[in-house]
């Protein structure tokens, strides 16, 4: 990961959401960005330029681009019209981006256009997030790595998100994938932590 | 086998799908696979089957067709014909808020200037008040009461497009419950397809949330109607049987949501009948 003093930056072309430059370099907020927020709270897995990226819930594309600024390529699945419509401006600009208009809890929809990847990323607001990576796995390789930003308010508003928490922990370690690190996302995003998995060398 | 976007792979061998990014995305669409079987796509595979020369080629071809597929999909749904109503309702509602917030700051402003003025006893409705303002007060304060003005114009237009534009897109709910109303419910379930799939007890109660919710949480009486309660039948009954009313309402509104998604065109047997029920919901206990 690319630091310049205490701030996280990408190296590429600015002005895709106004984002402060720094040196020449774009300021990755941890504020608007989860993934930005986990590199400041916690470890994270360090991006590599040969990494390829499945990307579940990508919005408007402003964390797609900072990840499409370090990795060579980023499939980016996104349902709603309305932000797809945003995520296709980014990706006309980032030529590593592959733009997937589909439902990311349906992967077998989108299976013949992603290939294998070495990160799973996953910031979607459903109840059955654990399920939706889960299901996703079939596209990481063995030996990648799964990031999942769970929503704990989309889950259940109800229940605590402690327990949310650890009920989606033990889903994804009966699911086969090995915990590397969870953590909550305070003080840059309430309510909302990050799981950090791999998925072991054999198959499940 | 397995089948990706650019053709079949079995046993090392590949089929090549060719044809415009069009032909592509229709083929992938029908592609279906058992995530059991499913071997991932390793895009190495692509350049014996002739389809890209390096990997370079190989992404700008895929993003060529996620772009073709993704663009016609977002206009796919933009076409369909409550994505603008839904808009134009919103934007009503929007401006009645803005409309009133500016109205009652116009006032305060205009009272500090007239330091007799008062609203207390006077039948001037609001709009009649910013109309005066705009012709006599001098400076900024006048000039805002004549863009009120304006602005109250665009709604009053606006609203007749919606209503129009309700009586064509949901021709049988406008029908039973008047367009604007009928755009409004189609609002707040978030499109056609919504609001066609909720039960009539949903609809009943739709903009009634914070009643619905302190009904669920702690048995306060539940609520009778939504935004239905705006219709004329509703909110001139008698209040005996004003929630029978408003029942039958939203069953035949459930109905109506129904055949304006499916069928498209009004029915006006269907019509004829549901209005003579609904009459019939407040007539019954009229004498009580």
């Amino acid at each position: 990961m690319i630091w310049k003093g205490e701030v996280l930056v990408s190296n590429g072309e600015g002005g895709v959401y106004n984002e402060r430059m720094l040196g020449g370099a774009r300021v990755w907020d941890p504020y608007r960005s989860k993934l930005a927020a986990l590199y400041y709270v916690g470890t994270g897995i360090e991006l590599t330029p040969e990494m390829r990226v499945l990307y579940l819930g990508a919005a408007n594309g402003t964390t797609v681009s900072h990840l499409a600024d370090y990795t060579e390529a980023v499939y980016a699945v996104e349902f709603a019209p309305r932000p797809m419509q945003d995520l296709l401006e980014v990706a006309r600009r980032r030529r590593t981006i592959v733009p997937i208009m589909a439902d990311a809890s349906r992967p077998e929809r989108y299976a013949p256009l992603v290939e294998s990847v070495d990160l799973l990323y996953q910031d979607v607001a459903q109840p059955d997030q654990a399920a939706i990576a889960i299901r996703n796995c079939i596209f990481l390789k063995a030996g990648g790595n799964l990031i999942l930003m769970l929503k704990t308010r989309s889950v259940d508003v109800r229940k605590d998100p402690g327990e949310v928490f650890r009920d989606t922990l033990d889903a994804l370690t009966a699911a086969g994938l090995q915990i590397k690190e969870s953590t909550w996302l305070v003080p840059y995003h309430n309510d909302h932590a990050a799981i950090v998995c791999t998925k072991p060398a054999r198959a499940r | 086998m397995q089948s990706y976007w650019f053709g079949d792979v079995e046993a090392g061998t590949c089929t090549p799908f060719f044809g415009d990014p069009r032909a592509i995305v229709e083929r992938v669409s029908t592609i279906t696979i058992s995530t059991d079987t499913f071997v991932p796509l390793q895009w190495e595979e692509a350049v014996p089957c002739g389809v890209c020369r390096d990997r370079a080629e190989y992404l700008s071809t895929l993003r060529e067709i996620c772009f073709a597929a993704a663009e016609s999909e977002i206009r796919g749904i933009y076409a369909e014909k409550d994505a603008e109503l839904l808009q134009m309702v919103r934007m009503l509602d929007e401006m009645d808020t803005v409309i009133n917030l500016l109205s009652e700051r116009a006032t305060d402003w205009h009272q500090i200037r007239h330091p007799t003025f008062s609203r207390k006893y006077h039948r001037t409705p609001a709009h009649i008040l910013v109309r005066n303002m705009g012709e006599k007060s001098r400076g900024a304060l006048g000039r805002v009461a004549n863009q009120i003005e304006s602005l109250s114009a665009t709604r009053t237009d606006l609203a007749k497009e919606v209503s129009g534009r309700a009586n064509q897109v949901i021709p049988n709910t406008s029908a039973l419950i008047g367009g604007l109303v009928a755009a409004r419910l189609v609002s707040q379930a978030g499109g056609l397809v919504q609001l066609a799939r909720l039960p009539a007890s949903a609809i009943q109660v739709i903009g009634a949330r914070t009643a619905l919710f302190a009904h669920l949480r702690s048995h306060t009486p539940s609520p009778k109607h939504g935004i239905i309660f705006q219709h004329r039948r509703v909110h001139n009954a008698p209040r005996p049987v004003r929630g029978r009313v408003a029942r039958v309402l939203a069953g035949k509104l459930a109905i109506a949501a129904k055949i304006d998604l499916y069928r498209g065109v009004g029915a006006p047997e269907f019509i004829a009948s549901a209005q003579e029920q609904i009459d019939a919901a407040g007539e019954g206990t009229k004498k009580e």
